[in-house]
């Protein structure tokens, strides 16, 4: 029998860029890898391709005028984007909120939340290289979403909805009839991505024990939302600092084991099912809720103490925040975001280390990016 | 890591023993799923209820049934009855617009120079407006809104800086394109809509395009043994010039001759260059610029209302009398005035 | 752990924590008006820390409190005092409303000892507190700019930045 010896090839370490243009990296976003071979030694991420300068704008205008380029932050989900920053201005300037508003307001959040998630899980699918079923079906469902978005605000993606006090308008008359159809073919659709991909075998060898985050590490490193709750620390913003009308519903937060790419997945596909839940609860509880669609007192141009507030929400990709220091003029003296895209993505170097290049953009993919959040 | 959370539980989500999974069973499952999706892809989606089904709206065959919330570029709205515009120029809209492309400028009294409820000039730039909706939200004439036409790709982009004409639609459209939101605000609207057109002297804040109402309503207000004025349109005419700039004493007694009246201005002019088609962007500047020059190269000379006439010749008096004095006193007087 | 108010954390910073509390003095943020009242001062409830002693703070409101989950660092410019302040915001993993511990540094010299190399999630804010105010924190592991390119001059969201008329952006843009 012939004895082989494995004769160690001598190679170097390679460091290549992926991005900022590729197709998976959601968004302008480069990743400057080392790799021995195919194996990642180190990953440094590096944005800042998309800055808007966000902030700075923000300074400029007043209070009302920020409310539409909150919306261009995390464009996927503008609705949770204007629910927090229409809760921080709240907190700033002291205003009330009718109870109706609030249940409008939680509605479109988990409508986002929906929308979001189907979405988020056909980029990831698509970027296993599954190209785009799940993409096109995840789109289909969104489509409707969005159809009763802009129903209720006028645009689709930039709604602008949300006012201090409440929401700009109030929901047409056909917007629940057209929600409940819509809840009617939820659980289906939710179940068929399941089936569609759960016990997929390609999917498993691409997912399970792909991109581990230990629990320790994940709160050490401050992420939030389903890569959290993925990792197995069950925090949810919604559940530990209960904020709008949250208290009001019963739904469960789901956590994974292990903290890979298949957690982080399941637990996607289970908040889809808690949010139908809690969309259930709020068309029960609607018609009997108090007050209109905005407070009547509230003036849109605000002029608020000098005070400092911030107010945060579970928003799909993580805790989103808005921290804003007032000056007593009708303009934000600090405005501050805390995107949940951007510090999600400060595991990314130690999610990575030890995979294959292929697995980056799994692993990229999972976290869920967008990147009008990260660079603002 | 526990946590008490109220009305709900922690649940952990399960991933299944890989050993026990039938080899090849998930993508089994994964196939059926798509095959049923393809089969369903032939047959139309019916209702909301279903997922399988295509319902692909087949534009531009098919038009999307826009919600009346539905918001793309602003227009200013005109009432078609009495032919004026609703909009003030109060500058909200300008102000509260984020990316600032909104630019307008309000009309004088030109008598008296005091600021009108009406507009001389406004621009938005399409280009760059963001869609956002607060400039129709915050108007609290109801005159600017949002329109729902979406198919405004050009290939010029000067024409995407809009103005007024191009701007203007009448109520009836926007009724047409969002009747629930315009029952709501209609009465209020009219309301204060009468209250600005009382305010407004002569035809200052009518519709450029309506030029017949124009002339109907000039016709109504001046009979006709005063002389008809030129400025067919109360613009830079009066503004760029005053109410009393570019006035001298000379001109008081020169500017009532026949020939200054009807100079420069032809009943021609009145429809040239105002007719509908220029409510198109791009192409309604340059045939309301050369309808314009006319008028205002013998506006200077003759105010209209018979009020400007008692001022006129209440002026016309004092400069006399000051040249009078002028001429009596000693030059080296000194005059503080 | 017990949900504490800014008070009671401020009381166990001075027993534990010798020398970490400073008192907090309000601020006037914008130079008096023209016309009109003046703006009230900026005060606030929230623990004032000395730079030197933050990282023990942290790490204690981590060990001792259970506060694991620092969410955010605000960086605030104040011009017209001359300082900016840090905010640090910390959540308790099982729930509950926020503590904050708050640093004021001069204009003039914002060194801050950095709390990456104990507490990873601080990374990004740090750097971005770099790229936008200047603030330099010691032994970062990697100080870079996170937005801007790394060539480029200046702390665009300092106050004091000129929003027009930059070396990259022309007069009129």
């Amino acid at each position: 029998m012939l004895h082989f010896e494995l004769i160690m090839l001598k190679t170097e370490e390679l460091q290549i860029n992926i991005g900022p243009q590729h197709p998976s990296t959601h968004g302008v976003f480069r990743m400057v890898v080392t790799l021995d071979g195919e194996t990642i030694i180190d990953l440094k991420p590096v944005f800042g391709y998309l800055h808007r300068n966000h902030e700075q704008i923000a300074e400029q205008n007043s209070y009302l005028q920020n409310m539409p380029y909150t919306d261009r932050l995390d464009y996927f989900n503008s609705m949770a984007n204007n629910h927090a920053y229409a809760m921080a201005v709240e907190r700033l300037a002291g205003i009330a909120v009718p109870e109706r508003a609030e249940y409008i307001r939680v509605l479109m959040v988990e409508l986002t939340r929906i929308l979001n998630h189907a979405g988020a899980l056909g980029f990831l699918i698509n970027d296993m290289g599954m190209w785009q079923t799940q993409l096109a079906f995840g789109m289909r469902e969104r489509e409707k979403i969005l159809d009763l978005f802009e129903a209720a605000s006028g645009a689709r993606l930039m709604c602008n909805y949300f006012r201090f006090g409440g929401v700009a308008r109030d929901l047409p008359p056909d917007f629940v009839p057209r929600l409940r159809e819509l809840l009617v073919a939820m659980p289906a659709f939710v179940d068929e991505l399941e089936r569609l991909l759960r016990e997929n075998e390609i999917l498993i060898q691409r997912a399970e024990g792909i991109g581990i985050l230990p629990k320790e590490l994940a709160l050490a490193y401050s992420v939030t939302g389903p890569v959290l709750r993925g990792s197995g620390v069950p925090y949810d913003v919604r559940k530990a600092e209960p904020y709008s009308v949250y208290d009001r519903f019963d739904f469960d937060v789901p956590v994974g084991s292990v903290g890979d790419v298949y957690d982080r997945f399941l637990v996607r596909i289970e908040e889809m099912r808690q949010s139908r839940r809690i969309i259930e609860q709020i068309i029960e509880q609607l018609p009997d809720a108090q007050g209109g669609h905005i407070n009547p007192k509230a003036r849109q141009n605000v002029r608020p103490p000098v005070a400092d507030s911030y107010a945060r929400i579970e928003s799909p990709k993580g805790e989103l925040g808005f921290y804003l220091v007032s000056d007593g003029s009708t303009r934000p003296y600090r405005y501050k975001v805390r995107a949940p895209s951007f510090i999600n993505l400060t595991p990314l170097g130690d999610m990575c280390r030890g995979y294959k290049v292929a697995d980056v953009v799994v692993i990229l993919g999972s976290i869920d990016i967008v990147m009008g959040e990260v660079d603002r | 890591m526990t946590s008490q959370i109220q009305r709900g539980n922690v649940v952990t989500v399960e991933r299944g023993a890989r050993g026990q999974r039938v080899p090849g069973g998930g993508l089994l499952a994964s196939m059926a799923v798509v095959w049923k999706h393809w089969q369903g892809s032939f047959r139309k989606n019916d209702s909301f209820e279903k997922i399988h089904g295509t319902f692909t709206m087949e534009y531009p065959e098919e038009r999307p049934r826009l919600p009346e919330a539905f918001r793309n570029m602003p227009i200013l709205l005109y009432d078609e009855a009495s032919g004026h515009e609703l909009c003030t120029s109060c500058f909200q809209c300008q102000r509260i617009c984020p990316p600032q492309v909104i630019h307008m400028s309000q009309a004088k009294d030109p008598v008296t120079g005091k600021a009108l409820p009406a507009l001389t000039e406004f621009v938005i730039e399409y280009d760059a407006c963001m869609s956002c909706g607060l400039c129709a939200e915050i108007c609290p004439f109801d005159a600017i809104k949002m329109d729902h036409a979406f198919e405004l790709a050009t290939s010029d982009h000067a024409g995407l800086t809009l103005h007024r004409e191009q701007l203007n639609r009448p109520i009836s459209y926007y009724e047409g394109i969002a009747p629930n939101m315009w029952a709501e605000v209609k009465d209020s609207a009219f309301k204060k809509l009468q209250g600005n057109i009382k305010r407004r002297p002569d035809v200052i804040g009518m519709a450029p395009n309506l030029a017949e109402k124009i002339a109907a309503r000039r016709r109504e207000l001046h009979p006709p043994e005063l002389v008809a004025a030129p400025a067919e349109e109360a613009k830079d005419v009066w503004s760029a010039k005053g109410g009393t700039d570019g006035w001298s004493a000379k001109d008081a007694t020169d500017g009532w001759s026949a020939k200054d009246a009807t100079d420069g201005w032809s009943a021609k002019d009145a429809t040239d260059g105002w007719s509908a088609k220029d409510a198109k962007p791009g192409e309604g500047r340059e045939s309301s610029a050369a309808a314009e020059a006319p008028p205002m190269a013998g506006a200077p000379a003759a105010p209209l209302d018979d009020k400007a006439a008692r001022l006129a010749a209440i002026k016309a008096k004092n400069a006399a009398k000051k040249a009078a004095e002028a001429a009596q006193l000693p030059p080296a007087a000194p005059q503080d005035e | 752990m017990a949900r504490l108010s800014p008070a009671e954390l401020r009381e166990r910073l001075e027993r534990d924590l010798p020398g970490a509390v400073v008192e907090t003095t309000p601020l006037q943020i914008s130079p008096p008006p023209a016309h009109g009242p003046p703006p009230g001062p900026y005060s606030t409830d929230d623990t004032l820390v000395a730079p030197d002693l933050l990282v023990e703070a942290a790490c204690y409101l981590r060990d001792q409190l259970g506060y694991a989950f620092l969410s955010d660092l605000a960086v605030v410019d104040f011009l017209h005092a001359g300082l900016f302040e840090l905010v640090y915001r910390f959540y308790h993993v099982d729930g509950g409303p926020a503590l904050m511990l708050k640093i004021r540094v001069p204009r003039a010299n914002p060194r801050v000892p950095s709390l990456t190399p104990r507490w990873p999630g601080a990374n990004f804010h740090e750097r971005e507190a770099l790229d936008l105010f200047g603030i330099i924190f010691d032994g970062h592991p990697y100080p870079k700019r996170i937005y801007m390119w790394d060539e480029f001059e200046g702390w665009p969201m300092r106050k004091d930045f000129p929003r027009q008329g930059d070396k990259y952006i022309g007069e009129d843009e």
